[in-house]
């Protein structure tokens, strides 16, 4: 960056940059974060003794419940990997100098800020949200709760990742820097591609769900009203259609972000990057649409209906196992460093194989009517999404640090802050399968019926304890990366992809003024050629 | 502002106008609604409604006022493929209401449930008409940039903002026919269905027109962004085509 480029709080504000907006889009989905966060903690504070614990209504229990679930999914982790990750490193993976439409970008994270906002509202109104985040009628439509302030919430980050995906998938197609050909695009780029295409499918039907929830409590129409001659269902399938490729969308960048960090502290290729792409990523992305329905088994289904998802259901763990081959693949015969993004990328695996595993009994209707509305499932569910998709999130920050920030991190508080949360997250989560097993119903704020299950409980609050250590410790590392870390060199890990070839931080147009013109011989993976950089 | 482009890369690019729209996007939606519906409190909506649909007005002129500059020469073109794209996800919106509405059809006991009337078939033919001519009124106007002709570009461009404002008004009059004789969203079923449908597409149909008033006011002073009016007549295509889906579907089948 040159000296005379002027830099003040404008230039933050009004910002129309795609690196600025996706810091920008980090500091949000990190207010999330330690937001929802802290209701996690309030809700295994309650779970740590029988009876009432730290609250005894259990309305607020619900609050804190909406609060956690709809903020750490649409405030936290959707923001971070197709906001702040999509759009900090696409346009750099791709030599581009900026996304296709700034300024539609900027309105994209102020909508989504917009969001955060109404979040935080739910502190400030007299009559907060209680639907948790899936505001199933005809609950959210009786509830005395604000459902407006849920409705909105999604269509407002909706809108938001809409407009997002469009910008961002028209700038891979169209400003892609000359011989940056189809097949040398990073994993990464495939797979924001291939996230944005499910949320440009999938939100508006979410939205259309939302709307109609908000027409029947305010304006009088009758969905929702079996009275009336409405069906509940019509909610959970529209909902479940959309929610459940969401966690594609989460998965996907996430995903990718590890195969780069794998990628390039393993100094390999991608292994089968072909059959990942179109195997794993594009067969995702094709049937990702039809499983929706293993999300209702305990509504009340055709048995036929429950056996047709239950296949549909194992067979999306085809492409998830051929990325997951991929990933194991890249490590072999790699020259692997363990620097914290590593560790993450590395944890990611162990922590995502749990979730995976556990949810291939999940998929089977048999056995998910007995334990679907158990703290089985919350386990499971973390495991898979909560805790890798932050472990990506958390793995890729540290690892985009450098170059977003022009300053190293502390690699000791790094890895401390990652053992504290693994360690935390098999505590906490690990606990919760058994409790679960043992018949422990989700979403109870007490558990009279198991005092049994009493001891396990405080473990679990202890695990998340630890947790909220790790991330204390985390947020310490980047504050203090940010105050006193040296400073970093363009490519401090080393990579061969495009992103590392340029300042730390890039300035504006990112190539300082050089054209990107990709050789025949280069691709983002090639570790393999001595000496090749661009 | 003026001085912002004076070597491409020299600077960092900044616009106001995204974070003032979002702004007045958090008034105007959420919290005039909430303010209305669920706190019922008037002086907090007017409140809202001051706040948020001059911030919107003022954003969108400023919006469009760079966007025919050009300033932000990076999405040169770009926008006739956006457009498809956020079609994309508008069309499925209105799948997720007619499969609602297709679905409670099917398992409703009968059809139309007992206590609707007949609705008149004579306003929506006339505003399908109306619809399909304003198509035809873009397509020409389209035509009359690409000669330059701006004259002609600007009265037929009126023209579609005419008969769309047209087709609004017949939308109103229907509406208050019912509402006068005392039919509303919770009378039934159907009613549920008739006004979410039309109500949202009627919304559609705002956004076209403001997308084309966003267009015809740079156009007196002789400039236009020719990919923004084809992505906005593209986008009108698209309201008119949704109308004949609701039109046939709630109206006539």
């Amino acid at each position: 960056m040159s000296a005379h480029v002027k830099s003040g709080f404008k230039e933050w504000i009004f910002t129309t940059d795609h690196k600025r907006i996706g810091i920008l889009y980090l500091v949000g989905s990190i207010t999330a974060f330690c937001l929802s966060g802290i209701m996690a903690v309030l809700i295994r504070l309650e779970l740590w003794s029988l009876g009432p614990t730290i609250t005894d209504d259990p309305t607020t229990y619900n609050v804190w419940l909406y609060m956690h679930g709809a903020v750490m999914i649409l405030g936290f982790q959707i923001p971070a990997l197709t906001g702040w990750f999509a759009n900090y490193l696409a346009p750099l993976q791709i030599g581009a100098k900026d996304v296709a439409f700034p300024r539609l970008n900027a309105f994209s994270l102020w909508l989504f800020w917009a969001g955060v906002v109404l979040a935080l509202l739910t502190f400030v109104v007299p009559d907060p949200p209680d639907v948790m985040w899936t505001g199933y009628p005809p609950y959210s439509v009786v509830t005395s709760g604000n459902t407006a302030l849920y409705s909105f919430t999604v269509l407002v980050m909706g809108f938001s990742s809409i407009a997002g995906g469009i910008n961002l998938i028209a700038t891979i197609i169209f400003m892609r820097a000359p011989g940056m050909a189809w097949g040398k695009l990073n994993m990464f780029i495939w797979t924001v591609l291939a996230a944005f295409t499910i949320q440009l499918i999938f939100v508006p039907v979410l939205g259309s769900a939302v709307t109609m929830v908000l027409f029947d409590k305010y304006l009088g129409a009758t969905f929702f009203n079996p009275g009336m001659g409405g069906d509940v269902l019509i909610y959970q399938n529209l909902f479940w259609f959309y929610s459940h490729p969401a966690v594609y969308v989460i998965l996907l960048p996430g995903i990718g972000m590890i195969f780069e960090i794998v990628a390039t502290f393993s100094r390999n290729r991608i292994f089968n990057f072909k059959v990942a792409v179109y195997g794993g990523v594009g067969v995702l992305v094709l049937i990702t649409g039809e499983v929706w329905v293993h999300h209702l088994y305990t509504s009340g289904l055709a048995d036929w209906l429950r056996v047709f998802q239950m296949v549909t259901t194992l067979m999306i763990s085809v492409p998830v196992g051929i990325l997951m081959i991929s990933l194991v693949g890249t490590l072999r015969g790699g020259a692997i460093d363990y620097k914290t993004p590593m560790l993450y990328g590395v944890g990611f695996i162990f922590v995502f194989l749990v979730g995976g595993l556990t949810g291939i009994p999940l998929a089977m209707a048999s056995l998910d009517l007995a334990v679907h509305d158990t703290h089985f499932v919350v386990a499971h569910f973390h495991f898979v999404m909560a805790v890798s998709m932050t472990f990506a999130i958390m793995g890729g920050t540290y690892y985009l640090f450098p170059k977003m920030s022009g300053r190293m991190y502390s690699e000791t508080l790094g890895r401390t802050g990652f053992w504290l949360f693994l360690i935390g997250v098999f505590v906490t989560f690990g606990t919760m399968f058994f409790v679960g097993l043992d018949g422990m119903p989700r979403r109870y704020y007490d558990y009279q019926m198991f005092p049994q299950l009493e001891n396990l409980h405080k473990v679990q609050t202890i695990g998340t304890m630890i947790i909220g250590l790790a991330v204390i410790t985390i947020l310490i590392s980047w504050i203090h990366g940010l105050v006193a870390g040296e400073k970093a060199p363009s490519n401090p890990w080393g990579s061969r992809s495009l992103e590392w070839d340029t300042t730390s931080p890039p300035g504006p147009g990112n190539f300082g003024g050089r054209s990107i013109v990709v050789p025949d011989d280069w691709d983002p993976y090639c570790y393999d050629k001595p000496g090749r950089t661009l | 502002m003026e001085n912002r482009i004076t070597s491409h890369e020299a600077q960092w690019h900044t616009s106001v106008w995204p974070l003032v729209i979002s702004v007045g996007i958090l008034f105007l939606g959420p919290l005039a609604f909430s303010f209305h519906f669920v706190y019922k409190n008037p002086f907090l909506t007017t409140l809202a409604l001051g706040i948020g649909a001059p911030l919107i007005l003022l954003s969108i002129a400023g919006w469009a006022k760079e966007g025919v500059e050009d300033v932000h020469r990076y999405s040169e073109g770009h926008g006739i493929w956006a457009m498809p794209v956020f079609i994309l996800p508008e069309a499925l919106l209105f799948v997720g209401f007619f499969a609602a509405y297709w679905y409670l059809r099917f398992t409703a006991p009968a059809w139309p449930p007992p206590g609707t009337p007949e609705i008149p078939h004579v306003i929506p033919l006339i505003m399908t008409i109306i619809l399909i001519s304003s198509s035809i009124a873009i397509h020409i106007a389209e035509k009359r940039l690409e000669e330059d002709n701006y004259p002609g570009f600007i009265t037929w461009l009126a023209v579609t903002i005419a008969l769309g404002v047209l087709f609004l008004c017949l939308k109103g009059y229907e509406w208050s026919e019912l509402f006068h004789e005392g039919f509303s969203p919770s009378t039934n079923m159907f009613f549920t269905i008739f006004f979410s449908l039309t109500g949202f597409h009627g919304s559609h149909v705002l956004v076209g027109i403001g997308l084309f008033l966003c267009a015809l006011i740079p156009a007196f002073w002789g400039k236009a962004s020719k990919p923004f009016v084809t992505a906005s007549s593209i986008y009108w295509h698209f309201v008119d085509v949704i109308w004949l889906f609701v039109v046939s579907q709630v109206y006539f089948l």
